[in-house]
């Protein structure tokens, strides 16, 4: 454990890693969203090996990066990246959604090193990471706030108040991802309630607005350079991305994978490695 | 009362630079002078209780006390789950302040009455709910909450209200503010209607009864001395601006509950059989059942049962 760092030096192998976690905790646990976790994981990997200032040895530091999973659901991505970087011990991930586990279902931060805030009901992260960019703008604190949210999560007014309150404070530090997956609850964000022109409505709101493909290590990376303006970067997914049966499926937002998912899963993953 | 509270906060905002004051675009003429004074403690978030409530709760969580302030319903029911989620769960140093208790803004209508807020926030767990009883009370718990770090509701009443409560300072949360002492029964009331308390005391004393009357300003966690020797003493009635279910009577039921005390409890709430019925405090307070011929009425009922018994 102590050498995960070293063992995962790549935000690839560790995406990897992750994958191969959420794919065990989900089935294990009967727990629903492991394909809201694989659609997020590769913008956590890039976060979580650099492209962030946050480890293990800064997490309590008040300069550090705050990042934050508004998505909640997708606590088997967050807490597979945590416990592979050292932030807590990797064996933890075994006891997911059990009776007493710190890993809930939903990203709990008590006693979860690393984990900054409590989510699960949509709509809280942004403006708490909000609340953080403000403390810190007015108190002079450097460090900035990654918030990490789901596209359907958008259909929620928070968010719009939240854009608006950061365009008119100038938040710079503060930056936005969203997992553009366009899958939602019950069916594709486009039928249940449309969000595009997506990127236009952030710009209109007064953000610099970066469309990327947010399962490319190097264009995560180089979406989240600073800028004068708060970012919102729109990072489009697959919901499922790495296992074909997975991808672009409602059903996936709610089955547990059975041991022959995994199975299936997991050559998938070894394949794809390979090749 | 809510003047009282600024000038209060004003005051320690500028020993503590660690105080944040945020409203929901509320306060003219209130707030005026915090924001000129400490402008870099001060935030008008614009008019999103919701975002508002998440805002202050990550601000608190970079160690500030952060008072967060609207009128009654806005700054509670209109954003109770990031009050629930984002302040109680993650043991944030918030204070909800709210101000036009009960009927307080009684010509403005339903939608500005705060009557379902107290049951509301005393539901949630991790929060000390306060309803200070007048500008003495509003002051010495204002400065013990900005002292303070954990997560509050404040509850305040509006303007002129008098000061009734004596001189004793509240240096300890949890402590009943008992205005008059008697022999034979309590009225037990939260915020300012404590005038109406005692009216109804004087009404009784007339009969030859004499009752304690208290302000109990912490609602979350009860006087456990005083509640136990009031039952033991005689009937208690409970007043509060706000309505029956879940309010400060029934908190005291529950309390009474825990400790296994027999007592007589009665309580005057506000009926709400007209929620569209416009009208001052005073109307609005007699019109649903609030006024001090009924609080000596309700006694009078519990002490037949009693002599019965």
């Amino acid at each position: 454990m102590k050498d995960a760092v070293a063992q995962f030096p790549s935000a690839s192998n560790l995406a990897l890693a992750a994958r191969r976690e959420i794919i065990g905790m989900t089935s294990a646990a009967k727990a629903s969203h492991v394909a809201s976790a694989l659609s997020v994981i590769d913008i956590l990997s890039v976060l979580y090996t650099g492209a962030a200032n946050i480890s293990p040895a800064n997490k309590e530091r008040e300069n550090r990066d705050i990042v934050i999973l508004s998505k909640g659901h997708a606590a088997s991505a967050l807490y597979s990246v945590l416990a592979l970087q050292g932030f807590f011990p990797t064996e933890w991930l075994n006891k997911y959604c059990q009776n007493n586990s710190p890993l809930g279902g939903h990203v709990t931060f008590k006693g979860v090193p690393g984990v900054e805030l409590s989510t699960g009901s949509l709509g809280h992260g942004l403006p708490y990471g909000l609340g953080i960019a403000m403390a810190r703008k007015l108190t002079g604190i450097q460090g900035r706030v990654f918030v990490i949210m789901s596209d359907g999560e958008c259909d929620e007014g928070t968010t719009w108040e939240s854009a608006m309150i950061a365009n008119h404070h100038k938040l710079d530090n503060l930056v936005i991802i969203v997992d553009r997956n366009r899958i939602q609850s019950l069916t594709f964000t486009e039928d249940t309630l449309k969000l595009e022109p997506f990127a236009d409505k952030w710009k209109a709101f007064g953000w610099e607005t970066r469309t990327i493909d947010g399962h490319d290590h190097i264009s995560i990376e180089r979406a989240v350079t600073k800028s004068n303006l708060p970012v919102c970067i729109i990072a489009e997914t697959t919901k499922g991305k790495g296992i074909d049966f997975m991808e672009n499926s409602v059903l996936w937002h709610y089955k547990s994978p059975s041991d022959i998912d995994v199975k299936n899963a997991l050559s998938q993953l070894e394949n794809n490695r390979d090749a | 009362m809510r003047d009282t509270f600024i000038e209060t906060l004003l005051e320690e905002a500028k020993i503590n630079t660690n105080i944040f004051l945020i409203t929901g675009d509320l306060g003219f003429g209130v707030l005026d002078k915090f924001q000129k004074e400490l402008p870099d403690q001060f935030i008008n978030s614009g008019v999103n209780e919701q975002t508002m409530m998440g805002m202050a709760a990550g601000i608190a969580s970079t160690g500030k006390r952060v008072f967060v302030y609207s009128i009654g319903n806005f700054a509670t029911l209109r954003c109770l789950e990031q009050i629930r989620n984002d302040v109680c769960l993650m043991d944030n140093s918030v204070v909800v302040v709210s101000v036009g208790a009960g009927y307080a803004y009684g010509p403005q209508g339903y939608t500005h009455h705060a009557l379902e807020d107290i049951a509301v926030i005393r539901a949630l767990p991790n929060i000390e709910v306060v309803v200070p009883s007048d500008p003495l009370e509003a002051s010495q718990i204002t400065k013990l909450l900005a002292q303070g770090s954990f997560p509050s509701y404040l509850r305040l009443g509006k303007s002129n209200e008098e000061t009734i409560s004596r001189k004793d300072l509240i240096t300890q949360l949890g402590k009943v503010n008992e205005i008059i002492s008697g022999e034979n029964g309590t009225i037990l009331f939260v915020g300012s209607i404590g005038k109406v308390a005692l009216e109804a005391a004087s009404l009784l004393l007339n009969k030859g009864i004499s009752v304690s009357v208290a302000s109990v300003p912490f609602i979350s966690r009860q006087d456990t001395d005083y509640l136990v020797k009031s039952a033991k003493k005689g009937p208690i009635v409970t007043v509060e601006e706000h309505a029956i279910r879940g309010g400060f009577g029934s908190s005291v039921l529950e309390f009474l509950n825990k400790e296994n005390v027999a007592a007589l409890v009665g309580i005057i709430a506000a009926e709400q059989n007209n929620l569209s019925q416009i009208g001052s405090q005073e109307f609005l307070r007699i019109s649903n059942g609030i006024d001090a011929s009924r609080i000596a009425a309700k006694f009078l009922a519990l002490a037949g049962d009693s002599n019965q018994k």
